[in-house]
């Protein structure tokens, strides 16, 4: 088996007071697709700024982080000149137009004129921004900045990608256009990993997953794993007159699950008929049965009351 | 090319260019707009002081008080814009545009991008006293009587002297940066620092027309210094002082600079 891309032992970043990541280890196969998934202030963005030397871990024996066979602490150069970042925010040059934001930071990878030209054409075409060459920046839409930053991010071919809630605040098309390039760049032999709220974005792209909460990884496992093995099949949720919904449930088969600790009640069970006969004593309440998924699965492991930091 | 860099990420020396390079191509997309300032400024002070003011003043070491200014703004208009450049440009870049976020992202260290912004300053410090010496030169073509020729070609050096002085500068604003918290609190080190500076440094009379008691304080701020450097080269005569004018400079350069990488390194790198 070749040598994962990433290794993360053991490895903890403490701000002041606060440990931001705990104890995290994982590892990332080449050419896969790994997510972070956890609610914010998890330490997603923590955990992903460590890989490349923009968080330093915390001193620690058994903790280490391995990129490529370089330690984020003393080889950063090395590790960065391989990879590519997506920050969480868009910071592109205001100042400047779409192809001059490319051409001036492929300078930093040291890429002759000529080639950072055609890299930066190839690369317009690639996310479907060549009609904006010459555009403003301020004239860019969220979506067409996000593919831009992407871009930006791929000009020195880099062998990982590290994508920060790359589609936050984008519309569904866009979210699928961007899905589709970084299925695209897979398929192409790139490591990808990032970090999400969303569940279908981790479920349409995402080999592995593991889910983060108060800095620990609470599960991992490839989506579909941890659907089947993480949470009971299917879900009835009861999201009105709950007073009354809560009597009509009793009494209660052995094998249902109830979660009340959110504002919506819901029942859940391997076995459908279960919830069935329940859904059909609520009298008329408004009710939805579906099969449980990886949102299920997340808000199970994470809670579903705000924290702190959320 | 070293062992260590088998991989073949830029040496230092490019990744310091390249910093350097990202500040002069964004400075160069609005080149009109920021260049009016460096150029039309010391007109305004000329005009102001040689049409008006100067008429009241004596000559100062046998210069008409308006050229006496002039040699000053030369190393003050350096002073200004890597103050300027390393406080509000650098804070702006780090917080609000995330522009260091980019960079950190790519092969450059949080210390060569320092560095770097510190190299861009004084770059910026040797455009702004080059840019003042050609409107001075241009008004004493255009009207000797009012603004005497510059002593040339001593006066050519002052590129130079805005360059170490903007240096110089640029580390003292970079340790600012690394303590704000908040954009408005340079106004503080401009008014408190910058402007007094300006005013006692003998940009705008001799150090040695203070009071005795004052004096010593002149001694202890960087700009003196610079100032009485470029005074002495466009008088063409030195003394032992200048051994201690640069002295202070480098050290100061030197101590500061590395204050400031450090301090703000722990911001860039958490």
């Amino acid at each position: 088996m070749p040598t994962p891309v990433i290794q993360v032992q053991n490895t903890r970043k403490t701000f002041g007071t606060l440990r931001a990541v705990n104890g995290l280890s994982f590892e990332v196969e080449a050419n896969t697709c790994f997510g972070f998934l956890g609610p914010n202030g998890a330490g997603k963005t923590t955990m992903i700024k460590m890989l490349y030397a923009r968080v330093l871990r915390d001193n620690h024996a058994a903790g280490g982080i391995d990129v490529f066979g370089y330690d984020p602490t003393h080889q950063e150069l090395a590790i960065k000149y391989l990879s590519g970042v997506v920050p969480q925010e868009d910071n592109l040059d205001e100042e400047l137009n779409v192809i001059q934001n490319l051409l001036l930071f492929a300078r930093f990878y040291n890429i002759p004129a000529r080639q950072a030209q055609n890299r930066a054409e190839e690369l317009l075409a690639f996310l479907e921004l060549t009609d904006k060459r010459t555009a403003r920046i301020r004239d860019l839409s969220g979506g067409m900045k996000r593919r831009l930053v992407i871009a930006r991010a791929l000009l020195n071919q880099p062998r990982l990608l590290i994508l920060d809630e790359p589609t936050t605040g984008l519309d569904p098309q866009v979210r699928h256009i961007i899905w589709d390039k970084l299925r695209q760049l897979k398929r192409q032999g790139t490591t990808l990993l990032l970090s999400t709220h969303y569940m279908e974005e981790a479920f349409a792209l995402c080999d592995t997953i593991l889910i983060l909460h108060r800095g620990q990884k609470v599960l991992l496992g490839s989506p579909r794993q941890l659907v089947a093995e993480g949470i009971e099949r299917f879900v009835l949720e009861l999201t009105e007159s709950r007073s009354q919904s809560e009597a009509a449930i009793e009494p209660m088969d052995a094998g249902i699950r109830v979660d009340s600790t959110g504002p919506t009640l819901r029942l859940y069970a391997d076995e459908i008929e279960a919830l069935k006969t329940i859904a059909d004593r609520l009298a008329g309440d408004p009710y939805s049965l579906r099969p449980s998924n990886l949102e299920d699965v997340f808000l199970k492991a994470t809670g579903r009351v705000l924290s702190e930091s959320q | 090319m070293n062992p260590n860099n088998s991989i073949g990420y830029p040496p230092l020396y490019q990744r310091l260019y390249s910093v350097w390079y990202r500040h002069m191509r964004v400075y160069r997309q609005h080149l009109f707009s920021n260049a009016f300032p460096p150029f039309f400024e010391p007109l305004i002070f000329l005009a102001g002081v040689g049409l008006g003011l100067g008429r009241y003043i004596d000559p100062i070491d046998g210069r008409p008080y308006v050229q006496f200014l002039a040699i000053g703004l030369l190393v003050t208009s350096s002073m200004w814009t890597a103050f300027f450049e390393c406080t509000f440009g650098t804070f702006i870049r780090m917080e609000f545009q995330k522009t260091y976020d980019g960079m950190l992202a790519a092969p450059i260290t949080a210390n060569n991008l320092i560095v770097g912004e510190m190299l861009w300053a004084a770059s910026k410090g040797f455009f702004f006293s080059f840019a003042v010496l050609c409107m001075l030169s241009l008004v004493s073509v255009i009207w000797p009587t009012a603004m005497p020729l510059l002593p040339m070609p001593n006066a050519l050096v002052a590129p130079l002297v805005g360059f170490a002085n903007a240096l110089m500068f640029a580390a003292m604003a970079l340790l600012i940066t690394s303590f704000v918290k908040t954009i408005n609190h340079f106004n503080f080190f401009m008014t408190g620092i910058i402007s007094p500076m300006f005013f006692f440094s003998g940009v705008v009379f001799p150090v040695s027309n203070l009071p005795a008691t004052i004096r010593p304080v002149a001694e202890i701020v960087p700009l003196t210094h610079s100032v009485r450097i470029m005074r002495s080269i466009c008088d063409g005569h030195c003394g032992l002082f200048l051994l201690w004018d640069t002295l202070y400079i480098v050290v100061f350069t030197l101590i500061i600079g590395i204050l400031a990488i450090k301090r703000l390194k722990k911001r860039l790198v958490l």
